[in-house]
């Protein structure tokens, strides 16, 4: 039983890691849009975190679950869970992200300015490293909750851990055996990410990402 | 040289902090801006670097008409881009406080300007920072963050970072306000030191008497206008608009 689950756990994190690759990038693309001064692409940014956000994660995976097919784009469970957890957390990382732009200090932006920065090292230099700092804590949050999210995909037959639980309970009956080692995988999966977030943050603060005194 | 000529600015919420500015500072020269708060002393600085757009007026360095040009029909336009951030990098400012980038050393903060403004080889602009750095007292803290140093060690490596540009004027906005009294020092003797290499200057200061020391003339601002310019010896001690000596009445 704990080597069905244990198989399970390492579904979901595999699951998770590519949905949160795959959510940063979209995130990260999604972002600049949200600073635009061309009005219909602040829109359509505004829209899609809206609907994205607005959606429960079930009803977006049967969406995509179902959908998919109807589009004659049918890969198997696998790559559609990793899509509905694509899109899914792309809206809250692209937020996330935007939350950390808007962090930096005004003065710093204007030191930037007043160098004459050409955009793309403005960019490089001051913005994305500013805003990553800041963004870092919430970050981590939103990985932990798709470490947890990933169990619905459960429900589009995707095999992982919360399914692997719910085969045993089926065969053996041992309900709170079975989803108490679920839980207990969980759990040590979370405080994985969180504990690999503190370490970055705690590099970064070596780096000078302490904020300032006043 | 830089020349102001009717600078005027309102902000979107109707108020008008600048209301016809002349102003003209001559190579080499240092003048300080005094002022009750909300005077406009800060959004005049802000206005000679365009980090604030303004609404009429010009503003001109060492001749050349800086940030707009004018169009049809007496209308103007702002400059493009590249050719405002040309403009900046002859100037430098630096701000009460927060200046320093955060994740960077003192030495990658004043590289950041030149080795990307002026495409110069890694090696020589490093040199050059440090030189700044010695120049201003920070030799043996090359390589500590910002949060590692104090106030005043952290105001002395933005006015390094400033001159790294190479720039023809210095736009200092009461750089040692947010300091403690006893860190206040070390950054004026870096200033004093500028004014003795003839750097143009511009400097707001609530220091009165490190005005009247340093500057060659105080420009006292009231409700967004000059209405009083002089050297310190003939503006300190014999003002005559009445604002100006209610105004030095009140200070220490
Ligand atoms: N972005 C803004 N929007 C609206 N009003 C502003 C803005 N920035 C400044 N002001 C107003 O403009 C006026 C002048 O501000 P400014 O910062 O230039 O004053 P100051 O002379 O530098 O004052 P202080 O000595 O307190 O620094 C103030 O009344 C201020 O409230
Ligand atoms: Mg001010």
């Amino acid at each position: 039983m704990l080597r069905l689950l244990l198989q399970g756990a390492f579904y979901t994190l595999v699951l998770a890691v590519a949905g949160i690759a795959g959510g940063t990038t979209l995130g990260l693309l999604l972002t600049p849009l949200g600073f635009l001064r061309a009005r219909p692409l602040r829109a359509f940014y505004h829209v899609f975190i809206f609907f994205t956000r607005g959606t429960p994660l079930l009803v977006l995976a049967l969406l995509i679950f179902y959908g998919l097919p109807a589009m004659n784009f049918s890969q198997g469970p696998y790559v559609a869970g990793t899509i509905v957890l694509t899109i899914y957390s792309s809206a809250f990382f692209a937020e996330v992200f935007r939350g950390g732009v808007l962090a930096i200090q005004r003065t710093h932006l204007e030191s930037g300015r007043s160098l004459g920065l050409a955009p793309l090292a403005f960019l490089r230099r001051i913005i994305a490293p500013l805003a990553l700092r800041y963004a870092l804590p919430p970050y981590v949050n939103v990985c932990v909750m798709m470490v947890k999210a990933s169990s619905i995909l459960s429900i589009i037959s995707v095999w992982e851990l919360t399914l692997a639980a719910r085969e045993i309970i089926e065969r053996t009956l041992l309900v709170f055996t079975a989803l108490g080692i679920a839980a207990g995988l969980y759990f040590i999966m979370c405080f994985g990410v969180d504990r690999l977030g503190r370490r970055v943050e705690r590099h970064l603060m070596r780096r000078g990402f302490v904020g300032e005194r006043v | 040289m830089i020349t102001i000529q009717g600078l005027r600015k309102c902000f979107p919420n109707g108020l008008e902090v600048l209301r016809g500015i002349d102003l003209a500072i001559g190579d080499g020269e240092v003048v300080s801006l005094i002022g009750r708060s909300g005077s406009g002393k800060t959004t005049l600085l802000r206005c000679i670097n365009f980090l604030e757009e303004y609404d009429a007026g010009e503003i001109r360095l060492d001749g050349t008409p800086l940030w707009y040009r004018a169009a049809t029909g007496g209308a103007r336009t702002r400059m493009p881009e590249p050719a405002i951030r040309a403009l900046r990098q002859q100037m430098g400012i630096v701000f009460q406080q927060f200046n320093l980038f955060p994740h960077m050393t003192a030495l990658e903060n004043v590289c950041l300007g030149p080795s990307f403004a002026h495409k110069r080889p890694e090696a020589e602009v490093k040199a050059l920072a440090q030189q700044l750095l010695e120049r201003v007292g920070l030799g043996g803290k090359m390589r500590s963050y910002p949060y590692q140093l104090s106030g005043g060690e952290q105001q002395r490596v933005a006015i390094a970072r400033a001159l790294a540009m190479r720039p023809k004027v210095l736009l200092l906005d009461e750089i040692t306000s947010a300091l403690d009294p006893e860190l206040v020092g070390e950054v004026l003797e870096v200033i004093r030191s500028l004014v003795l290499e003839r750097m143009m200057m511009v400097i707001v200061t609530h220091e009165l008497r490190f005005a009247r020391e340093i500057s060659h003339r105080i420009a006292y601002l009231s409700r967004g206008q000059i209405t009083e310019i002089g050297p310190p010896g003939e503006l300190l001690d014999n003002p005559q608009d009445s604002t100006l000596k209610e105004f030095l009445r009140r200070m220490p």
